[in-house]
């Protein structure tokens, strides 16, 4: 069958109006020029409406939606039960002086699911997470300095930047260092030569940078790091606001067989509502407490009680079970359409969080021009970035999903005809 | 937050090198070595560039190294040099005395012009011709001074670490084009056209390439509406757009 190309003008219009009045029209990665949308005409530019796996645009497309709000759309959009939690605690208040009762229930679930957790410390995005992680860090070890890997990504504070970033100055990241991902005898080298003065490791679970193919931890090699960051007295960071509850409810340490002392969650909590936490051990509570870090909507109950229906109905559904067969379906087939067509499709990361590259040229052009073709007929993959499984997903999505992926590769097959 | 070395590399090959492209494309400049018998000028920094401009049937190049040149000035340091370009600093030539006719007159009122178009009167923008040889220019000064930045600014030469090798299309849709060729994250401008670029920038028009050179939009904003495209390499381009970020300190 033939898929109808999508029509983008209202977007556009919108577009145009949010460019007189919003930085860029839409700053950030939600926008088209960090969200690399190659070429911004095949693609959507602001929503209407969300349910399950799908979302429309304003022009009235629907969208298979694989990058799930960049992560946060775990269960799928506008969940019954997880919104029905949410709308019924808000008839009993969100924002209040006191903290809701609801916070020390939500605390303890977090510390019962996570596997390292022995407490749960809330806030509102990722950033604002692993921010706290570092300065408790710190706290905790006098030590200044912190090993990052190199291509990650931990939010968008100064510290998590880079020097020739605009509004970043070289003081802001003078006490970064940074390591190859997987390379033990580098980070070993590394912590050598800042011998005592390395207060922190973070790292996201696997490396889930953009631009490059996803890359899982080498045998051992979580399990050498936790024994050089204990031997070292350094303080291991896992920043799982990615990869959070999507590869494991009890954490992607765990999943991956070693115990963080900080990990770092946001996305996967509570299926949209806006919460994120930090859970660490027991010695580091004190650390924690001594910060002066806080902010006027991180104990704003209506995401707890979310929050806490999200992780139950992830128990419930075993959703890190469901997305890595559903994950292995849909890129499985993705790779076998690619072939049929003459195309190398690169899938590398975990199932749950599928990257994909077309290997075919060393420019990314093809890829850009498949992923486009995809867009415009109804399926919401991102050029550079990894995707994320959600349950709402069915069988029969995937289905569609592959026969749309079969007619974009044969769309950017006909516009080569000198590769093909 | 900008160095002095770094900015003597810029003066050398964005600055003076884009003498090459004012002599082709504007009349008047040519005419001004119409009769003139060939000559060169060699800039010789202590600590900095060393390079020759060649002038000759009209035209003009910029070549690296003083090997044969007709007049040599040296420069004490890269912050003399810049002095030049500041007008603080007057040079005096150790060779080529007598030729010292052409440095006074001809190789003056060619800066000069170069100046006129570089910073420009406003008044004169609104002459379409003037304009888009003015927007041409800068486009060519920018695309040099991006790479100078990369291979010697420190902060440049940390975004010029995270480009991988290849070659990037920088281009003003029917207008000029340049090549950035990257190998080993040192950085080459090539003022023509790239004819197999891993990553691609296109502006949409001339006029669109003088408001972002003018600061009068923003790139980011002009990606959403399509008016600036860019595909390929992404990561090449990004980090790209960070040096572009300090040509604009540099040539503020």
């Amino acid at each position: 069958m033939s898929f109808p190309i999508y029509d983008h003008t209202k977007s556009r219009e919108y577009f145009n109006r949010a460019t007189k009045v919003i930085p860029s029209g839409v700053y950030g990665h939600l926008g088209p020029a960090e969200g690399n949308f190659i070429p911004v005409t095949d693609w959507p530019l602001f929503g209407d409406h969300a349910k399950g796996a799908y979302f429309w645009d304003v022009d009235d497309n629907r969208y298979i939606d694989y990058m799930c709000a960049y992560g946060p759309n775990v269960l799928g959009y506008c969940d019954k039960d997880v919104d029905a939690a949410a709308i019924a605690q808000a008839k009993l208040g969100n924002c209040t002086t006191s903290p809701n009762k609801i916070m020390v229930e939500f605390a303890e679930l977090m510390v019962d699911t996570v596997a390292s957790a022995d407490w749960a410390f809330f806030a509102k995005n990722g950033n604002d997470v692993t921010t706290c992680a570092v300065m408790t860090a710190r706290a905790a070890t006098h030590r200044k300095k912190i090993i990052f890997v190199n291509g990650f990504y931990h939010g968008i504070s100064p510290w998590t930047q880079k020097v020739d970033y605009p509004g970043v100055v070289p003081e802001d990241v003078a006490n970064n260092l940074y390591v190859d991902w997987n390379d033990f005898e580098a980070l070993e080298k590394l912590v050598a030569e800042n011998e005592n003065e390395v207060a922190a490791f973070i790292a996201t679970p696997y490396m889930h940078g953009n631009y490059k193919d996803n890359e899982l931890p080498a045998d051992g090699y979580w399990q050498k790091v936790r024994e050089l960051c204990t031997r070292k007295g350094i303080v291991l960071i896992v920043d799982d606001v990615r990869a959070g509850f999507r590869l494991d409810l009890a954490g992607s340490d765990h999943f991956y067989g070693f115990e963080a002392d900080l990990i770092c969650f946001c996305k996967a909590i509570a299926n949209g509502w806006n919460v994120s936490c930090l859970c660490g051990k027991e010695f580091l509570k004190s650390a924690v407490s001594s910060l002066s870090y806080t902010g006027s909507y991180w104990m704003s109950c209506v995401p707890f009680a979310a929050g806490i229906a999200c992780i139950n109905k992830m128990k419930k559904l075993d959703t890190p079970t469901m997305f890595r067969e559903k994950g292995l379906k849909l890129t499985n087939g993705l790779k076998d359409a690619a072939a049929n067509n003459g195309f190398n499709l690169v899938v590398s990361g975990e199932p749950a969080l599928f990257y994909l590259r077309i290997a075919n040229d060393d420019s990314m052009m093809l890829h850009q021009e498949w992923i486009a073709e995809c867009v415009k007929r109804g399926i919401f993959f991102a050029s550079h970035h990894n995707h994320f499984m959600n349950a709402s997903v069915t069988d029969k999505d995937i289905e569609l999903t592959l026969e749309v992926a079969d007619e974009a590769f044969k769309a950017v097959a006909k516009n080569h005809p000198e590769l093909f | 937050m900008t160095d002095s070395r770094t900015m003597a590399y810029i003066n050398m090959y964005a600055i003076f090198g884009t003498l090459e492209n004012l002599c082709e494309l504007d009349a008047a400049s040519s005419a001004m070595l119409s009769n003139q018998k060939p000559i060169s000028i060699g800039f010789d920094v202590t600590g900095g560039p060393k390079a020759t401009l060649y002038f000759k049937n009209g035209k003009c190049r910029l070549e690296q190294g003083i090997g044969d040149c007709t007049i040599k000035i040296p420069f004490a340091s890269c912050e003399k040099f810049n002095g030049l370009f500041d007008g603080t600093v007057t040079p005096i030539p150790t060779k080529g005395l007598t030729h010292i006719g052409f440095l006074l007159n001809t190789f003056t009122a060619l800066t000069d012009r170069l100046t006129a178009f570089m910073r420009p009167d406003p008044e004169d923008l609104k002459d379409r011709e003037f304009f888009e040889i003015s927007t041409k220019l800068m486009f060519y000064t920018i695309a040099v001074a991006l790479a100078q930045i990369a291979n010697n600014d420190e902060i440049g030469k940390f975004s010029a670490h995270l480009i991988p090798d290849g070659e990037i299309a920088f281009n003003i849709k029917n207008g000029p084009a340049a090549t950035i060729r990257v190998k080993d994250h040192k950085l080459v401008t090539i003022k023509k056209a790239c004819e197999n670029p891993r990553a691609l920038m296109a502006f949409e028009s001339i006029d669109l390439a003088r408001d972002l050179f003018d600061g009068k939009v923003n790139a980011v904003a002009c990606i959403g509406e399509g008016s600036i495209e860019m595909r390929g390499m992404i990561n090449m381009i990004d980090n790209l757009n960070r040096i572009l970020d300090r040509v604009a300190l540099y040539l503020a």
